[in-house]
């Protein structure tokens, strides 16, 4: 755990730090409502759909690692799947989506459910 | 234990377009009308006379000396915190010298103080006003239909929040009333708002949780009520107990060790 | 719209400059002039954005720049209409058009007067301040200007915009303990300001040229060294590391005066060799990349560059001698 001291000497900038959160959290928001569409129009049901929600979720966020921020993230000398060059905690990139965009993927997986299966 | 038989309700799919459609597209639009009123209603930053300025900027100058120590070598940290110390303790800042170790004017009838709890209210208010319109026009109007399955199953103990305002014991409490729709809604909507009003409505969410240092921070230190003497005493303090190092002590083997490992 | 219209013109260098003013004729042409009044009209026409405003601002200070005040005008106006007369940051540029336009003294000591009625009736307008403190010093009055900045810190002394500026005002006046002072003022409420960490370090070289005292060489190295870094291809930082590291070698015997214990010691002289190498290797480095046109190492200035150029060759025709 770095120090304040270690702070002092490299800092952070939290213009940067919010941005990539944002991006982060925009791209989990969006995925999620899509999901939610895909799922309902599939007609998944329980834990079908959940299932659904976990494997595309990690499916996406493995994916922006891998297109996003392993390229320069390895070059920096960071180890495979270390993402502290972009993003303070690694709970955030890897477990963030899962929990912030599932309000949205229930709201969009029922109202689709719904309307299919009227 | 045989399965018991898939509950179907033969609705009506006029439910969808009088029910359902209604109340998201109000939903989404009472969430961005809510963002643009908060904007309309954001009072701009008052006016500061000469002398307040002073003594908030004073206060300020003292914090950012405080926690920036580091980028300062150790005589000219020393002289900084010897002059601020001295001009806080004998008060050179101060907005009113003379009303010094008076007990501070009553927020309530200060106008100034009354303000800003103004506009915490508004922005309670821009919360509450349309959440509680939307929930009563909802119960007067389409209380007691059932317009749509969850597609995962729940337990009882959700039925009567689910079905609020359907009195029908048997029914699976898959089946959601418009109410309960409402509520899903609420939660659900976060993020088609975040695309819906840009970034920025993300940023002020970001902006309310980071505020530590911002500018919010500034408000409430000098808030209604609050005695500037006594602030600056704590300045003084925090100032004493700063132990200094500095960021320059040994600067140039970092580097040398940063380029050598490169 | 270009990107650099977002950022204030004054650090752009002269080419940037022109290119934005030629720009104006077209985004005085597609912007909006002001929001309309009409709220239907208001739906069916682009949004105003923050940004275009911005734009509007730094385009007016590179058409200023530029010579092409009737557009200058323009912007003014359509600024003063969406944002108001009586709006500070609209009044200061107000001023600074009114200043553009004087052709005399005279014309000058009107502004100057018009300034100081405002601050009569409202002394916090900080932007009308800082005109009033700029215009002083273009008018050569340095020492009033600088009694103006030192009555505006008093007011406001979290402002890092006007330590900085009187510390040029010092400098220029060969005050070197001040602006050093008012830097240090600056890195306070700026703390990573890797570029105030390399101003720094240049008045502390100037300054220990005045003085034998070694502490100024000393932290002259550091404060570059902290600003190399912060940024790790600072070619100010690189060149000033370069100055003071070859001041440091050719007087050994100033380097290794014993310092106070309190203060920054000077590294050994094998580190100051090693900072000496490695900034020497980085000039380099930064030259041939600029001057081989490389794609990513295109962003420093053409006089820097020949700077940096001149500072490397003189150094190693030292060595073959």
């Amino acid at each position: 755990m770095p120090t304040e001291r270690e702070f002092q000497i490299a800092p952070i900038v939290p213009e940067s730090v919010m941005h990539n959160t944002k991006a982060l959290s925009n791209l989990q928001n969006l995925t999620a409502s899509i999901f939610g569409a895909a799922a309902g129009i599939l007609g998944l049901e329980s834990y079908s759909g959940f299932l659904f929600y976990l494997v595309f979720t990690v499916l996406t966020t493995v994916l922006f690692y891998a297109i996003r921020v392993a390229p320069t993230s390895l070059k920096a000398g960071h180890a495979t799947f270390d993402t502290s060059r972009f993003f303070r905690t690694q709970y955030e990139f890897w477990a963030g989506g899962l929990f912030g965009g599932l309000a949205g993927y229930i709201l969009t997986w029922t109202l689709f459910y719904g309307l299919v299966r009227a | 234990m045989a399965r018991l038989p898939v509950q179907t309700i033969q609705r009506d799919p006029q439910l969808f377009y009088w029910i359902l459609f209604p109340i998201t597209v109000v939903m989404v639009l009472t969430g961005i009308l809510r963002h643009y009123a908060t904007v309309l209603m954001a009072t701009s930053p008052k006016k500061l006379d000469q002398k307040t300025m002073r003594e908030q900027r004073s206060m300020l100058h003292g914090v950012a000396t405080r926690s920036n120590f580091h980028v300062l070598s150790g005589p000219s940290f020393r002289a900084r915190r010897d002059y601020l110390t001295n001009a806080y303790e004998t008060g050179a800042f101060l907005k009113s010298p003379d009303q010094r170790g008076q007990p501070p004017p009553n927020p309530m009838t200060d106008p100034g103080a009354m303000d800003g709890m103004m506009g915490m209210m508004k922005n309670n208010m821009a919360m509450m006003i349309p959440n509680t319109l939307i929930m009563s026009w909802i119960n007067a109007f389409f209380s007691g239909f059932v317009i749509i399955k969850l597609p995962f199953p729940i337990t009882v103990k959700f039925k009567s929040m689910l079905q609020a305002g359907v009195a029908t014991r048997e029914m699976d409490p898959r089946w959601m009333s418009s109410i309960s729709w409402y509520f899903l809604c609420i939660f659900g909507l976060q993020s088609v708002f975040n695309f819906l009003l840009g970034s920025d409505n993300a940023a002020s969410q970001m902006a309310q949780q980071m505020g530590g240092m911002g500018p919010q921070a500034g408000a409430q230190m000098f808030g209604p009520g609050v005695d500037p003497d006594k602030q600056f005493k704590i300045e003084t303090e925090n100032l004493a107990v700063v132990e200094h190092y500095s960021v320059l002590d040994g600067v140039e083997d970092r580097l040398l060790e940063g380029i050598m490992s490169k | 719209m270009s990107s650099s219209l977002l950022r204030p013109p004054s650090h752009l260098p002269p080419a940037t400059a022109l290119h934005n003013s030629q720009q104006a004729p077209n985004i005085l042409n597609n912007s909006p002039g002001a929001v309309s009044t009409s709220v239907i009209q208001s739906l069916l026409s682009t949004s105003e954005s923050q940004e275009l405003w911005t734009t509007y601002e730094n385009l007016l200070l590179s058409l200023l720049r530029t010579g092409d005040d009737d557009s200058a005008h323009l912007c003014l106006a359509r600024l003063a209409k969406r944002f108001g007369d009586d709006n500070e940051r609209v009044m200061a540029l107000k001023g600074l058009i009114k200043e553009a336009d004087a052709n005399d003294t005279a014309t000058l000591e009107i502004i100057l007067k018009e300034y100081d009625q405002i601050l009569q009736d409202n002394p916090t307008n900080l932007p009308i301040v800082k005109r009033r403190v700029a215009l002083l010093r273009s008018m050569g009055r340095t020492p009033e200007s600088i009694t103006a900045l030192i009555s505006l810190l008093d007011v406001s002394p979290t402002d890092a915009e006007a330590w900085a500026e009187l510390a040029d005002l010092y400098f220029s006046q060969g005050l070197y303990s001040q602006a050093i002072f008012a830097l240090e003022e600056v890195l306070v409420l700026q703390p990573n300001a890797w570029n105030v960490h390399a101003r720094l370090g240049e008045m502390l070289l100037m300054a220990s040229k005045t003085s034998d005292a070694p502490r100024h060489l000393a932290e002259a190295l550091k404060r570059f060294s902290r600003s190399i870094e912060l940024c790790d291809d600072y070619l100010r930082g690189y060149y000033g590391l370069k100055l003071t590291t070859t001041q440091l070698l050719s007087e050994p015997q100033k380097a290794s005066k014993q310092t106070e214990p309190d203060e920054l010691a000077v590294p050994s002289s094998a580190t100051v060799q090693k900072l000496d190498e490695a900034a020497t290797e980085k000039l380099a480095e930064i030259v041939r990349r600029h001057t081989a046109g490389e794609r990513d190492w295109q962003g420093y200035e053409e006089a820097e560059i020949t700077a940096a150029r001149e500072l490397l060759e003189k150094a190693s025709e030292k060595t073959v001698r």
